[in-house]
């Protein structure tokens, strides 16, 4: 058995996309629309992986902070900008309030864990902090898009409830605590079923990688464990700071619920 | 208007969000009061702003213009939840929060993070009585009663705090005849014994002419005639107004419409 990874030519990539091609067909077949969307999806991954691959590569060989804090920057740009585009109510203040969130609880996270656990040397490893920071802020991106159309939903259905409580002399933060504990919840049901299914459903992206390029099986799922716990914590922190400013921009500043 | 006003709006305006987003003009220069112990009803065809302007009292709306005061101060300087707390708001679908009746009553001081309630001392059971709140309710599930008893908890409810004047939206329209009767009976005992200031907005001519003192009649946007509730209902002077009670069914005694 040999303990490096078998590499892909270009041969055999062109026989995977064979596979999409089918998808391509069946889709066509069953009339069902979505024959240009996979084609072009398809391609579009090929294109951003291949360029991301060799962005990583040049990174990789500089072997300087700069440009890896600039990717991460730039995925946490992006990470926020999808996270907008989910929201139909924007608080005030949205894009500085999801950044700072995000910044700060990917980022803390991140850092925790690579400095703090891991103590990666140099701290800027591109090897370790890019894709780790990657799970941590893509998590994080699903949980606080979660938390913030939960919480849209819930000021939908819950404006009796909020409006009695505001009659009876409430504050706005705990007539909206309701809403605000179940976003939270919503935020973080991903991570409580991933973290319970995981080795019995499936083989985790990050362990499968690991083990597939000959990582000891042992080590990879360590890894996994702490990325899942780093992941949990950044979610629960991204998505906390996101609420804990998000449900004022419900109400006016009189504090009665916002008709919009 | 005098300064006799416990609650007292004066030339306010009001628009709301019109289906399109433009803000829709629907008070124009309104001027209204209610002493303690009055109750006013503020009558009038749907549209014609009446439930815009009771929310303008406890500020679940802002106005345009004008200025609305709670014994003369304005009540823009009284933090939002203390002035609530005041001037509860009781809307026509009875909301109750999950759990007991109980749970319910004790929710006025949950909300606002004062000790609860003795739900079994004199005062109380009195209020309980008013209300028409039977104490074998108290253990059940608040959601599982009628409409009728789910309102006349929401009222005990709203009277569980600091409350000096009631806003009522249609609060019997959910309501078959004669329970509707029973709570007018209730709003009239109420400001009579708890000196309560009460403004009861409704489109059911009946019910303010049983427990009204005086009336307001709305019509697109303005209060067209105020006065005594037997003069508005029975003998107004504008032409609008005897319009619209021509409209309405019969205003009459035996209770039937």
């Amino acid at each position: 058995m040999n303990s490096a990874i078998i590499d892909l030519s270009l041969w055999d990539l062109v026989t995977v996309y064979s596979l999409l091609l089918m998808s391509v067909g069946l889709a066509h077949l069953l009339r069902a629309g979505q024959s240009r969307d996979l084609f072009w999806s398809g391609l579009r991954m090929f294109v951003q992986l291949m360029v991301i691959g060799y962005v990583l590569h040049l990174v990789f060989a500089l072997e300087s902070a700069l440009p890896v804090l600039l990717i991460l920057v730039v995925m946490t740009g992006f990470a926020v900008q999808t996270i907008g585009a989910r929201v139909e109510i924007k608080m005030p203040n949205f894009y500085r309030v999801v950044g700072a969130a995000m910044l700060f609880g990917c980022g803390g996270m991140t850092f925790f864990f690579c400095t703090l656990v891991i103590g990666l040397e140099p701290w800027y490893d591109p090897r370790y902090l890019i894709p780790l920071a990657g799970m941590v802020i893509g998590n994080s991106m699903t949980g606080a898009s979660l938390a913030a159309e939960r919480l849209a939903a819930e000021f939908r259905e819950r404006t009796e409830e909020i409006e009695t409580a505001l009659c009876l002399g409430s504050s706005v933060k705990l007539a909206a605590e309701p809403a605000v504990s179940s976003a939270f919840r919503a935020a973080l049901i991903p991570s409580v079923n991933a973290m319970a299914a995981m080795g019995l459903v499936f083989l985790p992206g990050m362990m499968t990688g690991q083990i597939l390029s000959g990582t000891e099986p042992l080590i990879a799922v360590k890894y996994q464990i702490a990325i899942m716990c780093v992941i949990t914590g950044s979610v629960a922190l991204t998505t906390f700071m996101i609420l804990r400013f998000g449900y004022r921009s419900y109400f006016t500043p009189y504090q009665s619920l916002r008709e919009d | 208007m005098t300064s006799r006003e416990l609650l007292l709006a004066q030339e306010v305006t009001a628009s709301r969000p019109g289906d399109d987003g433009v803000p829709e003009r629907v008070l124009q220069k309104t001027t209204l009061g209610v002493a303690s112990g009055e109750i006013l009803s503020v009558v009038g065809p749907s549209g014609s702003g009446k439930s815009t302007l009771l929310r303008l009292f406890n500020r679940l709306l802002e106005p345009d213009s004008g200025q609305i005061t709670l014994s003369g101060m304005d009540i823009r300087t009284f933090p939002p939840s203390v002035l609530r707390a005041q001037i509860p708001l009781v809307t026509q679908k009875p909301y109750l929060f999950a759990g007991t009746v109980k749970d319910n009553l004790l929710a006025s001081a949950r909300l606002r993070r004062v000790a609860p309630p003795d739900l079994q001392s004199p005062d109380i059971k009195k209020l309980t009585e008013m209300c028409r709140v039977e104490q074998s309710w108290l253990e059940r599930d608040a959601r599982k009663l009628s409409v009728g008893q789910q309102q006349r908890i929401c009222l005990m409810r709203a009277l569980l705090g600091p409350c000096r004047a009631l806003l009522l939206d249609e609060p019997t329209s959910a309501l078959d005849r004669q329970t509707a009767a029973q709570m007018a009976q209730t709003f009239r005992l109420l400001a009579n014994e708890k000196d309560l200031a009460i403004i009861l907005v409704t489109h059911d001519l009946q019910i303010a002419e049983l427990c009204a003192d005086r009336v307001a009649l709305m019509v697109g946007g303005s209060v067209i005639e105020t006065g005594p509730a037997a003069q508005v209902l029975h003998d107004p002077e504008v032409d609008a107004a005897r319009q619209f009670l021509l409209a309405e069914p019969a205003v009459n005694d035996d209770g039937a419409v």
